[in-house]
């Protein structure tokens, strides 16, 4: 077994998870989304502590910066940030969500109850530009993220792989933390590749503290996609790996 | 069908200096053990940065020692990476040419580009340009190896004529081999006349096709090299034991060892979306197909964990699906005993080579070294 491990404070995290209305959530189908996700590398070590013992780093820890805009949701149209720490559940690639951000109460709302997203209220915005696609995220009247794509440069949606993503939700039955796996289908009609840029980054708005240190810029990718936001398939126990610790809650 | 032994040299935490000297000692007996047993060849990877995983960054030297500890195994590059930023393409062909003399015409030259990102963005090399330079790379070496004046005006590198020394042991040169993993690559190696070294499987089936597809392509190839070599091989996981459950337990231990680790690197295509990485690479291919499902005793179908009889089995099947030489890793992470790998090796050779034509030679030629 791998010695490395992550060593989250999960009792500390806890304070700014969701609470998830337990696990038969219903798919949403989201058309025509825009997604902008940037991936940086960052310092090894530091990153253990931002991610649970129920997953091991990848090898190099990379961050993720995904921006979403949805223009239609049964919640109505929202834009979304999060940042995720990329790691592994088991052998599976998966990215564990710091803090979301989202422009809209109704949004959060049902992302909160429905996946146990932990969502805080943001102006979320992307730009589409020329030679760039440009996003923002400010909070509480202070600038949590400023991040791009350059050269943009038309790829196949097949070559883009998202990984599912994991986050600490409450669940309101029995009060316990669980890790809530998400694991969105996506069907693109647009995919672009570019250089990645963060150009502005409140670690402490992310929860990040010291532990999030930007290094190598590995790739970012612009696309339109319907998303469908699944079913809860998996939760884990975020205090023991995932081997051990993982409960199928619904095919 | 011919056997051999397959390193990438995964070394467990803590590192310190004596556990990093163990397994390369660990290897170097069990490979002066095969070669004494009538194992035809060994190979080692070329990987960087992969921790615990793969520990294997100078396979040229590690083969060197292989080539003083044995006297009829052939050492194989599995492979060498053919990206400017890892491996200058003179210094492959010097480094090759010098191998291949002090083996005494032994090698044989995998030639391959890197799967993941651990590696292609340590070096800074970019996942678009290595399927390029690696064909550029690949056509070059035979020359390099047999002009003696030499020049290059190329598009990832260039060179003002000289003489490159020393020429190989072998000639014209060492046979050439590509390593497959994406799909399709194996119809890369049959265009140009290389060696098909499978680095990973899809089952019986998809074997049966790449190969299919294979042996159709390259009799009409352009070879890069002076000569054509139609071989495949693949790459297994080896624990031969008398008792087939534990065979099969400890073989399980050493395949679910390497895949957790395997997993922990970071796929090129996960990171950096391109065309030129069309499938996660090498080892998520390995991990899953080693974990699938198998019978009802848990080993995974084609996988050489278990008893002499099991093993037989397995590999009849491998071959009659066309591949011609199957290379074992033996352990992942020390997680199994050196006397027990040791033992593995010895009952294989015993109990299982003498199944197959190709490798009961070696194995008989080799008999009074046991």
């Amino acid at each position: 077994m791998p010695p490395r491990y992550g060593k989250l404070n999960t009792a500390d995290w806890a304070k700014a998870a969701a609470t998830i209305n337990g696990y038969k959530t219903e798919p949403w189908l989201l058309k025509g989304a825009q997604i902008l996700s940037i991936n940086i590398e960052i310092d090894d070590d530091p990153a253990d502590n931002l991610i649970p013992r129920t997953m091991h780093p990848s090898i190099p820890s990379y961050a993720i910066f995904n921006v979403t805009h949805y223009p239609e949701s049964p919640a109505g149209a929202f834009s979304i940030a999060e940042v995720r720490i990329a790691g592994r559940t088991g052998v599976r690639p998966r990215g564990f969500v710091l803090r979301s951000f989202c422009d809209s109460e109704n949004a959060r709302r049902e992302l909160g109850a429905r996946w146990g997203f932990p969502v805080a209220p943001a102006e979320v915005k992307i730009d589409l530009r020329h030679d760039r696609i440009v996003a923002h995220v400010i909070a509480d009247g202070r600038n949590a993220l400023d991040c791009e794509l350059v050269d943009r440069d038309v790829i196949a949606g097949n070559d883009i792989q998202y990984i599912a993503s994991m986050h600490l939700a409450r669940n309101k039955e029995d009060g316990k933390m669980v890790l809530v796996q998400v694991d969105p289908e996506f069907v693109f009609s647009k995919a672009e590749r570019g250089k990645p840029r963060i150009l502005h980054l409140d670690n402490n708005a992310w929860g990040a503290g010291d532990n999030l240190r930007l290094g190598n810029p590995i790739s970012a990718t612009f696309t339109v996609a319907d998303v469908t936001m699944p079913k809860i398939r998996y939760i884990c126990n975020p205090e023991v790996p995932a081997m051990q610790g993982t409960t199928k809650v619904a095919a | 069908m011919k056997f051999g032994l397959f390193y990438e040299i995964s070394v467990p935490r803590p590192w310190g200096r004596e556990t990093e000297k163990t397994v390369y000692d660990n290897c170097l007996e069990q490979v002066a053990l095969a070669d004494t047993l009538g194992f035809d060849q060994v190979w080692a990877v070329e990987h960087h940065f992969l921790e615990e995983y793969s520990h294997c960054p100078a396979p040229e030297l590690f083969l060197t020692a292989c080539a003083m500890k044995t006297k009829k195994m052939r050492v194989g590059h599995g492979i060498v990476v053919c990206v400017p930023e890892f491996n200058h393409p003179i210094k492959i062909a010097e480094r090759t040419a010098v191998l291949d003399i002090l083996s005494g015409g032994r090698l044989e030259v995998g030639t391959g580009r890197s799967a993941t990102w651990t590696e292609l963005g340590g070096f800074r090399a970019s996942p678009d340009e290595t399927k390029k330079t690696w064909d550029e790379f690949v056509h070059c070496l035979p020359n390099m190896w047999t002009q003696e004046r030499y020049s290059y005006q190329g598009r990832s590198w260039s060179m003002p004529q000289r003489t490159i020394v020393p020429k190989p042991y072998q000639k014209p040169h060492p046979p050439l081999w590509v390593a497959v993993t994406s799909p399709g690559t194996e119809v890369d190696a049959a265009e140009r006349g290389m060696g098909s070294l499978g680095l990973t499987f899809g089952g019986f089936a998809e074997q049966d096709e790449k190969v299919k597809r294979y042996r159709k392509i390259i009799r009409n190839c352009t070879p890069v090299g002076k000569f054509v070599n139609e071989n495949v091989s693949t790459v297994n996981f080896l624990y031969c034991h008398e008792d087939d459950a534990e065979g099969v337990k400890i073989g399980k231990r050493m395949t679910g060892t390497f895949n957790y680790l395997a997993s922990q690197l970071l796929a090129a295509r996960e990171a950096y979306p391109s065309k030129s990485y069309p499938s996660l690479g090498l080892l998520p291919a390995l991990r899953q197909d080693a974990s699938g499902p198998g019978d009802a005793s848990g080993a995974p179908e084609g996988i050489a964990i278990g008893n002499p009889a099991r093993l037989v089995r397995e590999l009849k099947k491998w071959e009659a699906c066309g591949v011609d030489r199957v290379n074992f890793l033996l352990n992942a992470l020390e997680s199994i005993p050196q006397e027990k790998v040791l033992d593995s090796l010895r009952i294989f050779a015993k109990e299982v080579m003498p199944h197959f034509q190709g490798a009961s030679d070696s194995a008989a030629a080799a008999a009074g070294g046991r």
